[in-house]
């Protein structure tokens, strides 16, 4: 029986805190002292630029964007600019791509993380699904999910954000990503009101197990987390 | 020999990727497995790494540009080699799905990697074993492989599969190919090797069993009769039921050890004479439990002398890392609760600001919790002293292990009658063995006594100090 995946639902984190946190988890599971493991957090305001992040979808300069409280941080994954902010579930899955069905190979690691969400948008009566040539996942013309992801050692990072019922208007700080004609929506948008956060886990979970074919824990009681992993989040406690 | 670094296979619609970032610059010491480039695809960013160690010898394809999977990237030298002239001559380095390790097992010789073998734990008679001229997958990698490589020169083989039968050192000529015109195919080369570790295998297992010693066997001297071994036969006499460790269980062990092995642990104890809490509490249950639904116990009582000596003796409620002592200012207690999952310490939060009600409601919130499975990350961190209860089994008295890294835990126990001298009488008076199990990097023996005798005191006499606690 493959080992189950847990799911951490750790509530509230500075971003860079959750960035340095993340980076640890990734050499801890390159060193095979952690297990995979599907990380949730929330993040307060802040804009990410990905590696192939262009200045220009920045609608505010940066200094102006401090002065508003929104936090903007230069990281390693792929994509342009994101917005994280209160209202979204951000997962990180920190998962060794060699133990996943589709093995180590990165854009069927992005299909699979787009099929969970859309799998999950679709047990709450949503129409979702892809739009390429643009990665994440849509209802219509509108992007409700972004996805960046990050490898190292083979373990994958970073992940996705799924607008739940965040304010929209912080989108017009950005071009999402870089895409100028289309728009952004969230559940609570597109459903008339917001769903409770933990059914969304719930069903997330539910879908990631089917897409990776193994158990996947919702919730896993916290105190299963190695303490080492948490040291660098404690700080905010 | 140089090692190319070149772009691995990154997935099945993966063919090209964008150059994010040299993490290492041209000269720089590269350790093996180390990130060296990052690769863009699509909303991936993959950091490639080095398939050997060395030193990067040249970049060459520049951050921003794309390449192509297959397409070299740049060159990795080892200790004393010097770029061949031409510059591209260096053996391609990637392997299809595991650059790293097949490209070091076929060029670095052996003395050099004691880990790298991918089979460490084969049998040596496997070398003899297997047919000489069949090596297995785990002979490939013993470093002779570059010497005696079979030539597989003039037979019409892509560059991956030739390069893969050099990997195991096949003679390609004996491998039926599957492929047009009998052209040999990597999944042939792969089954062909599978086949051969399995028969190479097979053979070693009926020419010495695991469980016989070969070096021994010459000298030995011929055996005596064997002495009759027990019969296990009887049903469950000597069963053993395995169970999988939890992730509760394995978090126990690892921090459990973690404090036995970071902090200097000593214990030291005291009698409580916990007659007048006895009978305080024993007024005041009746009173809670039907004004606030609430069990009163001696906890809360306990935690609020608690935090009354912890700021008394603040080093008892601090930690320390190599360089600092880390005073904490709040004063947050762990309570241990026992489950059947196994040991959990949820935290009241600032406890000292609390009355004993609250204190009394937090705690058993905090245990059904703990029980349900229902904590909060917020529960269960931040704690800054544990008090753990031994005596709620009937314990009198324990040795606990600090919850790392605080400087000290409590101990509390039975509360019993006992035979007491008082004013040279006997008398009979609710007792209580204490026990704090302190940091002794951090905690001088002094301070400790004395934080217990006092939270003694404070217990021995609550209404001295409670009316400005309820």
């Amino acid at each position: 029986m493959p080992t189950a995946i847990p799911v951490y639902d750790l509530g509230r984190v500075p971003y860079r805190e959750a960035l340095a946190f993340q980076r640890r988890a990734v050499e801890m599971r390159a060193r095979d002292e952690a297990p995979d493991t599907l990380y949730i957090v929330e993040h307060d305001p802040v804009l990410t630029v990905g590696r192939s992040g262009h200045p220009e979808n920045l609608r505010a300069g940066e200094q102006e964007l401090r002065r508003r409280g929104v936090d903007v941080v230069p990281v390693e994954r792929g994509g342009d600019v994101t917005y994280h902010g209160p209202g979204q579930i951000v997962g990180y899955p920190i998962v060794s791509l060699g133990s996943l069905p589709g093995g180590r190979d990165l854009h069927r690691y992005l299909r699979d993380l787009e099929q969970a969400l859309i799998d999950c948008l679709g047990a709450f009566g949503l129409s979702a699904g892809r739009n390429p040539p643009y990665t994440g996942v849509w209802v219509g013309e509108k992007k409700v999910a972004a996805i960046g992801v990050a490898v190292r050692h083979w373990v994958a990072f970073h992940g996705f954000a799924l607008n739940v019922d965040p304010d929209l208007s912080h989108f017009d700080l950005i071009h999402p990503c870089g895409i100028r004609h289309l728009g952004v929506a969230s559940m609570a948008s597109l459903l008339g009101q917001a769903p409770p956060r933990e059914a969304v886990l719930a069903r997330l979970a539910a879908a990631f197990s089917r897409v990776w074919d193994r158990p996947v824990e919702y919730p896993a009681a916290l105190e299963t987390l190695a303490s080492a992993t948490l040291q660098p989040l404690t700080s905010h406690v | 020999m140089p090692v190319t670094v070149v772009v691995p296979q990154l997935g099945e619609s993966v063919v090209e990727g964008t150059i994010g970032k040299w993490l290492k610059k041209v000269g720089d010491s590269i350790a093996k497995d180390e990130p060296i480039v990052e690769i863009i695809t699509d909303k991936i960013n993959i950091e490639l790494p080095a398939p050997s160690p060395g030193t990067l010898g040249q970049i060459l394809v520049p951050e921003g540009a794309v390449a192509q999977v297959g397409d070299p990237l740049g060159v990795i030298l080892a200790a004393g080699e010097s770029l061949p002239s031409g510059g591209a001559a260096a053996a391609p380095a990637s392997g299809a799905k595991q650059p790293a390790a097949s490209s070091a097992g076929a060029r670095e010789p052996a003395a050099s990697r004691p880990a790298a073998s991918p089979q460490p734990s084969a049998p040596a008679p496997a070398m003899s074993g297997a047919a000489a001229s069949r090596p297995s997958a785990g002979t490939s990698t013993m470093g002779t492989a570059t010497a005696t490589a079979p030539s597989t020169d003039g037979m019409r083989l892509s560059p991956a599969v030739r390069k893969l039968a050099k990997e195991h050192n096949l003679d390609v000529s004996q491998i039926r190919g599957s492929g047009m015109g009998g052209r040999v195919t990597r999944e042939d080369v792969l089954a062909y090797v599978e086949a051969g570790t399995v028969a190479a295998t097979a053979r070693v297992g009926t020419m010495a069993p695991p469980s016989a010693q070969p070096s021994m066997q010459p000298s030995a001297p011929r055996p005596l009769a064997p002495i009759p071994a027990p019969s296990f036969s009887a049903p469950g006499s000597r069963e053993v039921e395995v169970r999988p460790l939890t992730n509760v269980r394995k978090r126990i062990a690892e921090n459990m050890l973690r404090s036995r092995h970071n902090a200097a642990h000593c214990s030291t104890w005291d009698e409580v004479d916990m007659t007048a809490l006895v009978e305080l509490r024993g007024r005041l249950k009746e009173k809670v439990k039907t004004q606030y639904g609430l069990n009163l116990t001696y906890m809360p009582f306990i935690v609020r002398a608690v935090t009354r000596a912890l700021k008394e003796f603040p080093v008892l409620n601090a930690s320390m890392t190599e360089t600092e002592i880390h005073y904490k200012k709040y004063y947050s207690i762990g309570i241990a609760v026992h489950r059947d999952q196994g040991l959990i310490v949820p935290v009241v939060h600032d406890a000292d600001g609390k009355t004993i009600v609250q204190l009394a409601a937090e705690i058993e919130d905090l245990g059904k919790r703990a029980r349900a499975e229902k904590l909060t990350l917020d529960d269960i961190q931040g704690g800054t002293f544990t008090i753990t209860n031994a005596g709620m089994f009937g314990a009198t008295a324990s040795t606990p292990i600090i919850n790392y890294p605080e400087a000290a835990i409590l101990g509390v126990h039975l509360i019993q009658e006992r035979a007491v001298v008082r004013d040279h009488r006997v008398v009979v008076r609710w007792m209580m063995t204490l026990v704090v199990s302190f940091d002794h990097r951090l905690v001088d023996g002094t301070p400790a006594v004395m934080f217990l005798h006092r939270v003694k005191e404070l217990l021995e006499d609550p209404e001295s100090w409670l009316l400005d606690s309820i």
